[in-house]
């Protein structure tokens, strides 16, 4: 994760950088929220740590301070008339657009009050400090400190990761491993749209859209239907590319083959406090033909025997595994290493289907909860992110791009491809 | 490898399950559902995988339906079948 803050940094200016904005039907006032981020901060010393680097083992550890004080979540309330969705949804990718600064350099809350009707609570956070679904939960956990339960729930957060850099020779294997994989993917030039322009710091920008309860049903049957058992991976990662494909006109430049990085999750079940903080993902490529185009059933059958394939290998173990020893070369090492391996083009895109929900609650502070979405900032070169997130019984889809890699037209083609697609 | 019964099938299966999801023992009973165990599409693969290690069984290749999928039960049927296939 590490690397991928430095990467995005060097790229976006930004970092790794994510934003989940909660809807919410009605006015929120600021006072309980206030008081629940001041519980949670005094709480949970987490907040207050930052990322240090262990001289005795080299591996980077997150360093609670000695003495923690104050609270270091930022929470700036913006009222707008009840016609400014425009205004908020602006001030809302500012948010995200904006690199933190101490001391709230891994949280900062956002809250647009439309009139008395609609409320937009968007929280920024450091993907160094949790993933998505961590977000999420962070997210209910304000609302269980709201009902008075933060006392049963703070026992169990796991306050801080040890540096555990142990059991080299198995890291060294999954490396091995990891590093074959890699050069063979590197084999083809993979197919992706031009980064701008090196000195400028382009903004992220997105395009959403949502599917209803009953086209997310009929994508789900769909889904298992295609892949033989009930997996949406495939199915959605299959219509991500085509819609890639149809889209936007990348293939003029050189490329051989579409590489798509996925994130999965490997979070235990029922540990959702226990595995609040930090990321709990590993990653897994899929390697795509540019040429022919192929149809969907086609493609999903192959995504599939891929996923097989890489889950056979134990290429997401092995990834977490080897990232441990990773950590120990400096990340603009890294990241140049990797750059050099794939001749600057790590992705064709970045692609995370999200399932689980870490929010599953319809309620946030007393106020009916309308929808929950997130405006991730981009990983990992071109700067292109898919994203397919639940929210109650639907998806919820964002595509973030850098400023300059797709045009707005291009982006909206996309995601309408993308959607009909899911919902044809 | 050895052809296994249902019985024993679903006992060590229910017995992967958990420790595939990390859950306590005797949390999976054969009738339990496994869409209600958030199984995602990572951990179904990875239970394929399990399946075709410990039961010599391609569920994929034998052709797996939606019923067979509903719990550890009807998968352990799933297997037997696909065992004396």
């Amino acid at each position: 994760m590490g690397g991928m803050h430095h990467s995005a940094l060097r790229f976006t200016g930004v970092g790794a950088l994510s934003q989940a904005i909660l809807d919410l039907d009605g006015n929120l006032p600021e006072t309980p929220l206030r008081s629940a981020l001041d519980q949670i901060s005094a709480r949970l010393p987490i907040l207050h740590g930052r990322v240090a680097r262990d001289w005795l083992n080299l591996a980077p550890y997150w360093k609670l301070p000695r003495r923690a004080g104050g609270n270091p979540i930022s929470l700036r309330v913006v009222d707008l008339p009840s016609d400014a969705a425009a205004e908020a949804q602006r001030l809302l990718a500012d948010h995200v657009n904006q690199p933190l600064a101490p001391p709230s350099d891994h949280l900062s809350f956002l809250l647009i009050r439309l009139g008395n009707q609609r409320s937009r609570l968007g929280m920024v956070f450091d993907h160094r400090l949790f993933d998505a679904i961590g977000a999420e939960s962070f997210l209910r956990l304000i609302d269980q400190t709201w009902q008075g339960n933060l006392d049963q729930i703070a026992p169990k957060v796991k306050l801080t990761e040890p540096a555990h850099l142990d059991h080299w020779s198995r890291r060294f294997r999954s490396g091995k491993l990891l590093n074959a994989g890699l050069l063979k993917l590197a084999e083809r030039e993979v197919c992706a749209l031009k980064m701008p322009a090196a000195g400028s710091s382009p903004r992220v920008r997105f395009c959403h859209a949502s599917l209803t309860i009953e086209q997310t049903e009929r994508f789900r049957q769909r889904a298992a239907a295609e892949c033989g058992m009930p997996i949406l991976l495939p199915s959605a990662a299959a219509r991500a590319v085509l819609s890639l494909q149809h889209a936007i006109p990348i293939m003029p430049l050189p490329g051989q083959q579409y590489l798509v990085f996925t994130s999965a999750s490997t979070r235990a079940a029922g540990q959702e406090w226990e595995s609040l903080f930090f990321n709990h993902l590993s990653f897994l490529p899929f390697s795509i033909d540019v040429d022919p185009p192929q149809s969907p059933t086609a493609l999903v059958l192959k995504l599939r025997d891929q996923l097989f394939e890489q889950m056979r290998q134990g290429i997401p173990a092995a990834l977490q595994d080897a990232s441990a020893l990773v950590r120990i070369c400096p990340h603009w090492l890294g990241s140049r290493l990797m750059g050099r391996m794939f001749k600057g083009r790590l992705c064709s895109f970045y692609f995370a289907c999200l399932r689980e929900t870490g929010f599953p609650e319809r309620t946030f502070l007393g106020l009916p909860a309308v929808d929950l979405i997130h405006t991730p900032t981009a990983f990992a070169p071109p700067g292109m992110n898919l994203c397919m997130t639940t929210f109650g019984d639907r998806f919820n889809l964002v595509l973030s791009y850098l400023d300059g890699v797709l045009e707005d037209s291009a982006a909206a083609a996309m995601m309408g491809h993308f959607k009909s697609l899911l919902v044809e | 490898m050895p052809a296994h019964n249902t019985d024993a099938i679903q006992t060590q299966l229910c017995s992967e399950i958990q420790t595939l999801l990390s859950l306590p023992p005797n949390s999976v009973l054969p009738e339990t559902s496994l869409q209600s165990l958030g199984l995602d599409s990572l951990r179904f693969v990875s239970l394929l995988i399990i399946i075709e290690q410990k039961f010599g069984v391609s569920l994929i290749k034998v052709g797996l339906r939606q019923q067979d999928m509903q719990s550890a039960a009807t998968l352990a049927a799933a297997i037997s079948a696909g065992q004396t296939a």
